[in-house]
């Protein structure tokens, strides 16, 4: 593997929420690192605060205490550098898609004429034309976290942060959309930082898989994932893939009687 | 704009495209409701509002003139007619609605742009809202109209007073709408811009305004009714000119033709406004004119 440079390195990070008792410890000294055009995904139980780090990674949250690290240099936050999706699609309603992919580029003030030439050539990349001036509501759900997915990568950010960024759409949508952003990760040497519930997709997707551990969270282990086929069908297609599934379940203490049965 | 959108593109068909369909088969197939299908057209339903309102008034008129209602205290068609011609034919009328529509508008329009540029700042500061919240409330549980008296006595008897007392009907209603519409505009939409590195002036710009635009146009209704009460009210109180005037007057004398004139001009011109601000709500906001039934597929 040739990305072994770490791009931005996680030290003993806490965080804490004011709860009814007193605070509540969330993130309890997490510490990992996130290598340059890594597949990272965050897993871990229901409400280990996978959230809460996706905040803290992206800016919109100051940890408590620990050192956040982007090519060597201490970092509050990393505003502007990441470009990050979730669940909902969070277009804007009154935009037309052209509009709402050219948003990360009216923010940095790149010149409109050129933005406009950008937006356009992204969307005929993703096979989004004839649909510049539509609005979000006309577009089905995977069309619309298509659009989002564009507006994030014409930012050109370092890192994508996911957050669940599929699990609202059918499976097909979503097997679709994963071997899109696969190929797009590949054609604009993007790192990805993808926070999920879903074990599955953690590993037809990841290089990497960091698992979290209860709340209050730290890194419970960080496994790699050798699959070598770089499509969601062929990694599911692969005969280790159910080897990772079961060891990812283990560690999250999945009850195993149910899989038996 | 949206309608062209789905009119150029193929794949997309507009909600509508069912409609002249239904109406056809109406014809063919008759049978209970089949009448009121085929009469659902825009026409259809003009033709029918307007024999509502013949019928209105030709019960009114035969009404009095058999002598089961006292056009002393009722009024009749025929008499609103003859004093609306009348009225309208020496200009006293069009001067009366005239005054009453400016202060309205003008009152509308200060008002509004006032309570809505307040009430959209407060979400710069939660502190200096919840600071300000409970004075608020106060000054809008007070029934504004009770202001009237002390507005005059400020304001004089003229057309200031008028424009005054509109602008303190609409101001707090704009100020609470848009408030409460820039509390609720989505907070993801906001970190995502804050994520890019936006600036709290640009997070207003670009999400707090266009999301809180329905909302305030919406208030864009309330208000305008409430300004014509504000200026109708304030020429019950003390002016020589106006609707309101107009009424007020008439009613004293026993006059009923004269103030059905005056409300009947009332009600168009509130009509007419609701309208304005309907059309204007198109324009802006084409983004809410679409609907998911125009949905595409991957």
């Amino acid at each position: 593997m040739t990305a072994s440079s770490v791009q931005l390195s996680l030290d003993s990070i806490r965080k804490s929420f004011p709860g009814k008792g007193g605070s509540v410890p969330v993130l309890d000294g997490l510490s990992f690192d996130i290598f340059e055009r890594d597949f990272v995904s965050i897993i871990g139980p229901s409400g280990c605060g996978k959230t809460t780090v996706f905040n803290v990674i992206a800016g919109l949250l100051e940890p408590d205490s620990g050192t956040m690290t982007f090519r060597g240099e201490v970092v509050s936050g990393l505003q502007g550098r990441v470009g990050y999706m979730m669940q909902k699609d969070l277009l804007f309603p009154w935009r037309t898609v052209l509009q709402n992919v050219m948003l990360g580029l009216e923010m940095k003030g790149v010149d409109r004429a050129q933005a406009l030439d950008t937006a356009r050539e992204y969307l005929s990349t993703f096979g989004l034309s004839g649909f510049e001036n539509a609005y979000p509501k006309m577009l089905s759900g995977g069309m619309r976290q298509r659009t989002a997915l564009i507006r994030t990568l014409i930012m050109d950010p370092d890192i994508l942060l996911l957050d669940e960024p599929f699990s609202a759409l059918d499976y097909q949508t979503r097997l679709y959309l994963e071997g899109v952003l696969l190929d797009a990760v590949e054609t604009f040497h993007k790192t990805v930082v993808l926070v999920t519930h879903d074990i599955d997709e953690a590993v037809a997707l990841s290089k990497r898989v960091v698992v979290l551990g209860n709340r209050p969270t730290t890194v419970k282990s960080v496994h790699e994932i050798g699959l070598d086929a770089r499509s969601p069908i062929g990694a599911r297609s692969d005969p280790r893939f159910s080897d990772y599934f079961q060891t990812l379940c283990g560690e999250l203490e999945i009850q195993t009687r149910q899989r038996a049965a | 704009m949206a309608t062209q959108t789905l009119k150029s593109s193929p794949t997309l068909k507009p909600a509508t495209a069912t409609r002249p369909a239904r109406a056809t088969s109406a014809r063919t197939r008759p049978g209970p409701g089949s009448l009121a299908r085929a009469a659902d057209t825009t026409l259809g339903r003009a033709v029918i509002q307007l024999l509502a309102v013949a019928a209105f008034f030709l019960a009114w008129e035969v009404a009095v003139r058999a002598g089961w209602l006292t056009e002393f205290l009722v009024g009749a068609p025929s008499g609103i007619g003859r004093v609306f011609l009348a009225s309208l034919l020496d200009g006293s009328l069009p001067v009366d609605t005239w005054y009453t529509v400016i202060e309205a508008i003008i009152g509308f329009l200060i008002g509004t742009l006032l309570g809505s540029v307040a009430g959209l700042g407060l979400w710069y500061s939660a502190f200096v809202a919840r600071l300000v919240e409970p004075f608020i409330v106060a000054i809008n549980s007070v029934p504004k109209i009770a202001l009237a008296p002390i507005v005059i006595l400020w304001f004089g008897t003229g057309f200031v007073s008028k424009v005054a007392l509109a602008v303190s009907l609409t101001a707090l209603v704009a100020l609470i709408a848009a408030y409460q519409a820039a509390r609720d505009a989505d907070p993801d939409l906001q970190a995502l811009l804050a994520s890019m590195g936006a600036s709290k002036n640009r997070i207003f710009k670009s999400v707090i305004v266009p999301s809180t635009l329905p909302a305030i146009i919406g208030m864009f209704r309330i208000n305008i009714g409430f300004a014509l009460v504000g200026a109708v009210v304030g020429e019950f109180i003390s002016s020589q000119r106006g609707l309101g005037h107009l009424i007020y007057a008439a009613s004293s004398l026993y006059d009923l033709n004269t103030v059905w004139v005056g409300l009947f001009v009332l009600m168009f011109v509130g009509f007419l406004l609701y309208h304005v601000i309907d059309f204007a709500e198109r324009r802006i906001l084409p983004w809410r004119q679409v609907t998911t039934a125009g949905q595409v597929q991957v």
